[in-house]
């Protein structure tokens, strides 16, 4: 079995000249063009764009879900994708060194708390004992530690998220994508979730790519991506303190 | 290493199944081929044995009689009729004498007439005799008269001729006397045999008894043998009982029976094995005996069905077994023995068997022997068993 | 590595459960059929073991006494008797009749059986053997009689002497066992109007009513109401003879039809089941048919119900193999909560039914095999629709 910790977690996630052509022929449509992305360890970028600007699709070939047309992905230092996939098991690929996190929490509504957080540990063959033990230390960490037994749906939003959050973690990734992770909450709690991100971030040395159009939490990023037409804009952003 | 701590609802799930499976596992051992047959066991006790034989048989009366004519014949008239009680000598019936009655009238003129020829042929004698005695005086006379030379020989033998006639003409005459005397004794038989022909048309009680049947009634045509009444002593009925041969060992003349007839089998007649018949039935199997009423019954018919009991001396303090506990195993008659937990078949022979099923067991047991009497299923030596005090199903 | 399979289970505890109890009722249902089969080959196989006989003889060209019916001289058995490697041969008499007691009737196979011959019940589980040659019959528990009750067959009443288990004709009827003689009046005698009837026809016809000839109608009417016919001959071979060579002596010396157990196993299991083991066998194909289906749809329901945990697991990186385990364990979870519930309905089941249901360990064994077999392929269906399930569903 592949170490579940990324070799290399400060390498954070790089993108080069990626494209992802549908269809072929007369009917090809390119969702992406020309995408150009460079997120450090700790960083926590926006991805910005209206729907239908390839943001969907760009995540899908980030997260190992669909492959590109042509381009350049590298991982933790790893070349994953260079004109085609150079990682072996994707899923391996998306369990270890990919980290999801949705607009909605998506937990196992019938895995408690910790093993939800835990299962990707054992997936990855990590002892029962340990993986739970792994997940408890993530949850302390999140501050949701008090309902490590509690089935999800006992849980408020908040405090299911950040189970989410912690499960994206668990495995230290060296990125975690991030879909709309607070178009359901209030600007409290959404600027909660993205301390949470940042915090987490640093202390784990992981690459955050947040995918958003939720105006309450735009003015937190210090780097934006714009996507458009398949392609993205590198702007900077207003950093402001949460 | 920690073991996981277990949420309730594991041990639950772990518990619902253990359950299950261990209820499925008893239905198992419990019902199925594997489970052990249920028997009951007895030990050989000590009792008096009454033993009895039983038999069907119907009631008859001892001596019955057929009343009829000797000859083909009309019924003429029948006086009596079904349950008369007649004496002996009454007369019953009599049959149509037709032509009988001037047969007689002819067979007595017939003797009147050959009396009269006799005396006729005793008339005949007398004139023979006196002529005869005529000539044989008259031969004498010439004969003297010869002898002083009066007459010729020739006249002498005429009167000897003569005298030798008259001698002849006697002779013939007692002949005939005594033809006519044979006669009348022959005429005299002959109507003594139409006379037992025309009483043998007037039907007489054998003896006393009850008329059971009345065959003819006046008019109809007999013929030789066929009966016109029946009729039975009262008071000499017996049951005509058979017995399977297999099962009457011991019936003997004199033992003690009791009879149950069909139409009052409450109520057990007493009587006794009178005979046991010297030919037994080949087809039925089965030998016949009579059997006696102590007390003549009443209201009884013939023919009526009787179930009869003979009871055999008994058998004192005989060891016994109840007959359930028999069994044949390899072709042999014997019993399931139970040595500690294992069955063993013990061939034995027995004697006695009582009415309410004891047998009499004469050698082959051991003195604290445990035997199986019921059992669930057919036993064999390897076959587990669990010792019950009654089998499921044998009582309400 | 923990099971999915189970913690969703337990999740949704209540709601599984019932389903396999559904389930389980539904197998419990199938499980008795396949029983209620295994239950008439075995009251075929018990009517052969326990009759106790190597051989069965009867008329010939036929396929008795049991499948057919069949007739024969009572004294045929004797020269049976006398051939080579007989050890016992007797009479008996099979006939499906109702017997009376008090106001009820129930239908049941009437034994005419000679003590201590082939015939005769193997084994009682109450009572005695018949010790009276006539009127003491041994019933089968199934009658539901008690000993010392009377019983009414045709014209006589009996007395229940003992009880018996496992007696049943080919059709699960119980048996009565009566004195041969008792059952050969019962099956060939008529009732008294018929008898009545025949002695006025035969008195009517001037051939038999000779007056000439007295005695010559009341021989003839007895002719017609003697019985001398039975249906069957038991055999039992003495140790180490050949069945077969014994079988196809009476054939050809006897005139008669004679065959082995295995010879009536075939008769009785191939030719009397035939027909009902086809149609049992229809239920079970279409039971498990249905039970498939079920199975099929409830797990493909559940699945249906997690499409977004599926979506989720597999983009988090779970293998398609870990997702259609979860799926396959779970339909094989719910096939043994079912095949437990089914069993242990069916044995709880079972002794109410009017006939005999036999549940082999075998049998269980098999249905499991069946219903995991089935449960896992029922969840081929559901599987199918997850591995399709596109992760990317899971994002937006």
């Amino acid at each position: 079995m592949n170490a579940p910790m990324s070799t290399r977690p400060g390498q954070g996630i790089r993108i080069d000249q990626l494209r992802k052509r549908y269809g072929s022929g007369d009917t090809a449509v390119d969702a992406l063009k020309n995408v150009n992305m460079t997120v450090a360890p700790g960083e926590v970028v926006g991805l910005i764009g209206p729907s239908g600007s390839g943001k969907s699709t760009l995540l899908k070939c980030l997260g190992a879900i669909i492959e590109p047309s042509a381009g350049r992905m590298t991982l933790g230092g790893d070349v994953i994708y260079d004109d085609a996939w150079k990682a072996g098991d994707l899923r391996a690929l998306r369990r270890d060194r990919i980290g999801f996190v949705f607009q909605a929490p998506y937990l196992i509504p019938f895995l408690d708390v910790t093993d939800n957080v835990a299962l990707l540990p054992m997936l990855a063959g990590v002892p029962n004992a340990q993986a739970r033990q792994r997940a408890r230390e993530l949850l302390d960490a999140l501050d949701v530690g008090h309902r490590a037994r509690a089935q999800p749906s006992q849980l408020s939003g908040g405090e299911q998220q950040r189970v989410a959050i912690a499960r994206a973690l668990v495995n230290r990734p060296p990125v975690i994508l991030a879909d709309e992770p607070t178009a359901p909450l209030d600007s409290e709690r959404a600027l909660a979730v993205i301390r949470i991100l940042n915090t987490m971030a640093r202390q784990f040395e992981t690459a955050v790519i947040v995918v958003t159009h939720d105006e309450k939490i735009i003015p937190t990023f210090r780097r934006i991506y714009q996507i458009r037409d398949g392609q993205t804009v590198e702007e900077a952003g207003e950093g402001r303190d949460i | 290493m920690k073991l996981p701590r277990p949420s309730l609802r594991q041990v639950l799930i772990a518990a619902a199944v253990v359950l299950l499976l261990a209820g499925a596992a008893t239905v198992a051992r419990r019902s199925g081929p594997f489970a052990a047959v249920s028997v009951t066991v007895v030990q050989p006790a000590q009792a008096d044995l009454a033993p009895v034989l039983f038999g069907i048989g119907t009631v008859e009366a001892r001596r019955s009689y057929l009343i009829g004519p000797t000859t083909a014949a009309r019924v003429l008239r029948v006086r009596v009729d079904v349950g008369d009680v007649v004496k002996a000598g009454d007369l019953l019936a009599e049959m149509d004498p037709v032509d009988l009655d001037p047969r007689l009238g002819s067979a007595q003129a017939a003797i009147e007439r050959g009396l009269s020829a006799q005396r006729s042929a005793e008339a005949q004698v007398a004139d023979a005799r006196s002529r005869q005695a005529l000539a044989a005086s008259e031969a004498t006379r010439y004969q003297d008269l010869q002898r002083q030379n009066f007459v010729s020989p020739s006249v002498v033998d005429a009167k000897l001729q003569a005298l030798k006639s008259a001698d002849a003409q006697l002779t013939a005459a007692e002949a005939a006397l005594a033809a006519a005397r044979q006669d009348v004794t022959r005429l005299g038989a002959e109507r003594e045999a139409v006379g037992r022909q025309r009483a043998n048309l007037r039907l007489l009680a054998p003896a006393d008894g009850v008329v059971t049947a009345r065959e003819a009634e006046p008019g109809s045509t007999v013929v030789a043998g066929q009966a016109v009444l029946k009729l039975q002593q009262p008071g000499s009925l017996w049951v005509t009982t058979r017995f399977d041969q297999a099962r009457a060992t011991g019936l003997a003349e004199g033992l003690p029976a009791s009879i149950r007839l069909r139409s009052a089998p409450e109520r057990a007649l007493p009587g006794k094995v009178l005979r046991i018949e010297p030919v037994a039935d080949s087809v039925t199997e089965e030998r016949i005996a009579q059997i006696t009423f102590d007390a003549p019954p009443v209201g009884v018919s013939t023919k009526e069905m009787a179930e009869v009991t003979v009871a055999l001396p008994v058998v004192p303090k005989a060891r016994v077994l109840p007959n359930a506990a028999l069994k044949m195993h390899q072709g042999r008659s014997g019993v399931w023995l139970l040595d500690g937990e294992r069955l063993r078949f013990a061939p034995v022979r027995t004697g006695a068997r009582g009415p309410d099923g004891a047998v009499q067991v004469l050698d082959g047991l051991p003195g604290d022997a445990r035997v199986v009497v019921y059992s669930e299923r057919a036993l064999n030596p390897d076959t587990r068993v669990r010792v019950v005090e009654r089998l499921a199903g044998s009582a309400p | 590595m923990i099971s999915l399979a189970a913690r969703d289970i337990a999740h949704g505890l209540g709601r599984f459960v019932l389903t396999g109890l559904g389930l389980g009722l539904l197998l419990g249902v199938t499980f008795s059929m396949a029983g209620i089969y295994r239950g008439m080959v075995d009251d075929a196989q018990a009517l052969l073991a326990n009759s106790g006989a190597d051989l069965w003889v009867v008329q010939k060209d036929t396929q008795g006494p049991y499948a057919e019916s069949s007739s024969l001289p009572d004294d045929a058995v004797r020269g049976i008797r006398a051939l080579d490697g007989v050890a016992q041969a007797a009479n008996v008499t099979y006939l499906t009749m109702q017997v009376q007691r008090g106001e009820t009737e129930t239908r049941a196979m009437v034994v005419g059986f000679e003590p201590g011959q082939p015939g005769e019940p193997p084994f009682l589980i109450a009572g005695r053997l018949p010790v009276r040659s006539h009127y003491e019959a041994v019933a089968d528990r199934m009658t539901g009689y008690q000993v010392g009750e009377r019983i009414r067959i045709r014209r006589h009443d009996y007395t229940v002497v003992g009880l018996t288990r496992r007696m049943v004709s080919s059709g699960g009827d119980p048996m009565v066992f009566i004195p041969l003689k008792d059952a050969q009046e019962a099956q060939f005698l008529k009732d008294n109007d018929a008898i009545v009837n025949n002695r006025a026809r035969t008195a009517a016809n001037p051939a038999l009513n000779r007056p000439g000839v007295p005695g010559l109608l009341d021989a003839i009417n007895a002719t017609q109401t003697s019985n001398h016919s039975v249906n069957a001959v038991l055999v039992r071979l003495a140790p180490g003879a050949d069945p077969d060579a014994v079988a196809d002596t009476v054939r050809r010396w006897k005139h008669l039809q004679a065959y082995t157990v295995a010879q009536m196993q075939e008769i009785l299991v191939a030719k009397l089941i035939a027909t009902s083991a086809r149609q049992i066998g229809m239920f079970l194909a279409i039971l498990t048919v249905v039970s498939a289906a079920i199975v099929a749809f409830i797990i493909y329901t559940m699945t249906l119900g997690k499409m977004r945990e599926i979506a989720v697991l597999k983009l988090i990186g779970t293998r398609n193999r870990t997702i259609a385990g979860m799926i396959l364990q779970q339909a094989l979870g719910l096939g043994l909560i079912g095949f437990l519930v089914g069993r242990v309905a069916a044995e709880l089941w079972a002794p109410f039914f009017p006939k005999y249901v036999l549940l082999l360990p075998g049998d269980a064994a098999r249905g499991f095999a069946v219903v995991m077999v089935v449960c896992a392929l029922a969840s081929t269906l559901a599987i199918r629709v997850a591995l399709r399930v596109d992760p990317a569903e899971a994002i937006g």
